[in-house]
């Protein structure tokens, strides 16, 4: 191996090793029986399939109305495409509880479109909507950013084509394009359903309950100390573990085929 | 056929000005012109992937300029064929037929038609990554042909392959338009692969058409220094027809009207041009066929694999370039170098007048 590989492994290591000793730390330093009490705990299990269905529910709505978007930043030429894209990546910036309040302010029941909402019957203020609507806030920019980049991807010669051989744009799109950037498209689903399950200060601003895990992990922290707060942090981080890892390994599998 | 009648179509810097283009029903019509002369844009405004500002074009009498794409009927392929990477070559051949709805039985009877055509029965269930060149340029055409459309589009088919399997597609490509009948319409920076193929071409440069006709008319005829140039041609002396009517050439005197095939009506400043086999070494005793005779001397020479390239100083220090055989250099009384003095004549059979700049 030459001394520049050396070199940049050394240095990658280096990185992996500081990622991964407080989770490593975290996870060996607890013992297995409380983590299988932790998980038998009806307020834990319930919160964490909560946190995952909200995430779920961000994300089809991510790609639902993501998908579109990234399409037109990637193809679309005009006026103020770049103040849009610095819209989308905005929630990357800005700080997460400034999110909630500005969600809040917007969704809140005596705002004019969370009162518009609450007619129709949908509150967005400590229901599981709310929570959806905060993680498809915080985590969007994850999923349009990669499906965009999927479709930069996609050779416009192949659209073209398609096109002269009698394919409408829309069965372009939904024949050519979209098939094409599916890798793309699939990365930043998991990304964006990983960050959603990691959102708090959104969340906790806008609907602080249900309670998803995060913001179980800090109550428990808050109200009872790091002893009770520390076997849900370990079990939210081997369950995410398990769950990304598979997914990762099911959209290489599906690439590769 | 297909007419095209003052395109004119500005896209970010550039611009496609005046075009006017008149295509007949199964004719083989090549665009020669430089990378950047504006012939992939002119090819994709005729297949209605760009909106042309003004002009119309028109489909044996009808006018399709505002027609979408899809509506054309067009077959079209590209330089590097642009084949669906996610589908096999079945599905890609017959892309344009799942589009149409077509029954999967009549898919797959002229998909295995148009396979059996250009020999790729035996690649129907691969995916294109794993296709040689050749290969990706037979499904490519294939796919554009499957639905039998009014006019084949080629966006320079043969310039990503190497010369062995481009002089074979070359053969496939006239072989397609004679057996198919169909109308081609193809853009090519190739001299060679447009004298192969074209019935009738057209030279683009900067935008613009500038001069149509045969592949031998426009050869024997170039209208510019910059079509003379794409022709190939290398020797252009400076020249100036007087009031008298005579042509005073730099490097070969005062040359006389008659020896040209079109004789200028204008007095002014002009360009004489001639092809490098119109320069003879050691030519024969006999003054009819020359226009100029004398010494010239070897100020440079390049050995190819067949030919030698000489670029020679007349008296005066014009310079003119001549290329001739290895064969031919075998003959000569000694083995020509640099700095050797040699008999030569240009011919007054080729001499060109051509408008200076």
């Amino acid at each position: 191996m030459s001394t520049f590989r050396i070199g940049m492994a050394a240095l990658g290591l280096i990185l992996i090793l500081l990622l991964a000793l407080p989770l490593l730390n975290m996870v060996t330093g607890t013992d297995p029986a409380v983590l299988r009490a932790t998980l038998a705990d009806h307020e834990v299990s319930a919160s964490i399939l909560l946190t995952m269905r909200c995430a779920l529910w961000a994300t089809l709505a991510g790609l639902l109305l993501g998908i579109p978007l990234a399409y037109l930043l990637a193809r679309g030429s005009f006026a103020g495409k770049s103040i849009l894209q610095g819209l989308v990546d905005l929630p990357i910036m800005i700080p997460h509880t400034a999110m909630g309040i500005a969600l809040l302010m917007v969704y809140g029941r005596k705002f004019p479109v969370g009162g518009f909402f609450a007619k129709l019957g949908l509150s967005f203020v400590s229901t599981e909507a709310g929570i959806s609507l905060a993680m498809a806030y915080v985590s969007m920019p994850y999923l349009i950013n990669a499906a965009r980049d999927g479709f930069l991807a996609v050779d416009p010669r192949l659209e073209k084509v398609a096109r002269t051989l009698g394919a409408s744009p829309g069965q372009v799109f939904s024949r050519v394009s979209l098939p094409l950037c599916r890798q793309g498209i699939v990365s930043g689903a998991i990304m964006m359903w990983a960050r959603g399950i990691s959102e708090f200060g959104a969340v906790i601003i806008l609907a602080y309950h249900p309670m998803v895990a995060p913001v179980l992990i800090w109550e428990r922290f808050e109200s009872y100390g790091l002893t009770y707060a520390r076997p849900v942090a370990v079990l939210l981080i081997l369950i995410c573990l398990v769950l990304f890892a598979g997914l990762r390994w099911l959209a290489t599998r599906g690439q590769e085929s | 056929m297909l007419r095209l009648e003052n395109i004119s179509l500005r896209i970010g810097g550039f611009c496609l000005e005046s075009i006017n283009l008149h295509i007949r029903q199964g004719e083989y019509r090549v665009i020669l012109g430089p990378t950047g002369a504006g012939k992939t844009i002119l090819l994709e405004t005729i297949a209605g992937l760009n909106r042309p500002q003004q002009g119309t074009i028109s489909l044996s009498g009808k006018n399709i300029t505002a027609i979408a794409p899809e509506k054309r009927h067009f077959g079209m392929v590209y330089q590097d064929y642009a084949l669906f990477p996610h589908l096999s070559v079945f599905h890609n051949i017959a892309f344009s037929l799942q589009i149409q709805g077509t029954e999967k039985k009549i898919i797959r009877q002229k998909v295995g038609r148009m396979a059996e055509f250009f020999r790729i029965s035996h690649l129907l269930k691969r995916l294109p990554q794993n296709l040689s060149g050749g290969e990706c340029q037979r499904v490519a055409l294939a796919r554009a042909l499957v639905a039998d459309p009014a006019m084949l589009l080629l966006d320079e088919p043969l310039s990503a392959l190497d010369r062995l399997t481009r002089d074979r597609l070359q053969v496939e490509l006239q072989r397609v338009h004679r057996q198919l009948g169909i109308t081609v319409f193809h853009i090519t920076h190739d001299l060679d692969e447009a004298f192969f193929l074209a019935d009738r071409m057209a030279v683009m440069q900067d935008g613009r058409i500038v001069q149509q006709g045969t592949p031998r008319e426009i050869a024997r005829r170039p209208k510019t220094e910059f079509v003379a140039k794409l022709m190939g041609l290398k020797n252009f002396l400076p020249a100036r027809i007087t009031t008298e009517g005579l042509i005073k050439a730099q490097g070969l005197g005062t040359l006389n009207p008659d020896i040209l095939q079109t004789i200028p009506q204008e007095a002014g400043d002009y360009l004489v041009s001639f092809p490098d086999q119109a320069v003879e070494i050691a030519p024969a005793q006999d003054d009819k066929l020359y226009c100029w005779q004398g010494m010239a001397r070897i100020t440079e020479m390049c050995r190819g694999r067949d030919r030698v390239d000489f670029k020679l100083a007349l008296p005066d220090n014009t310079i003119i370039f001549t290329a001739c055989s290895q064969r031919e250099t075998d003959r000569f009384p000694c083995s020509p170098v640099p700095g050797m003095e040699i008999e030569i004549g240009i011919m007054k059979k080729g001499l060109h007048l051509l408008a200076a700049k």
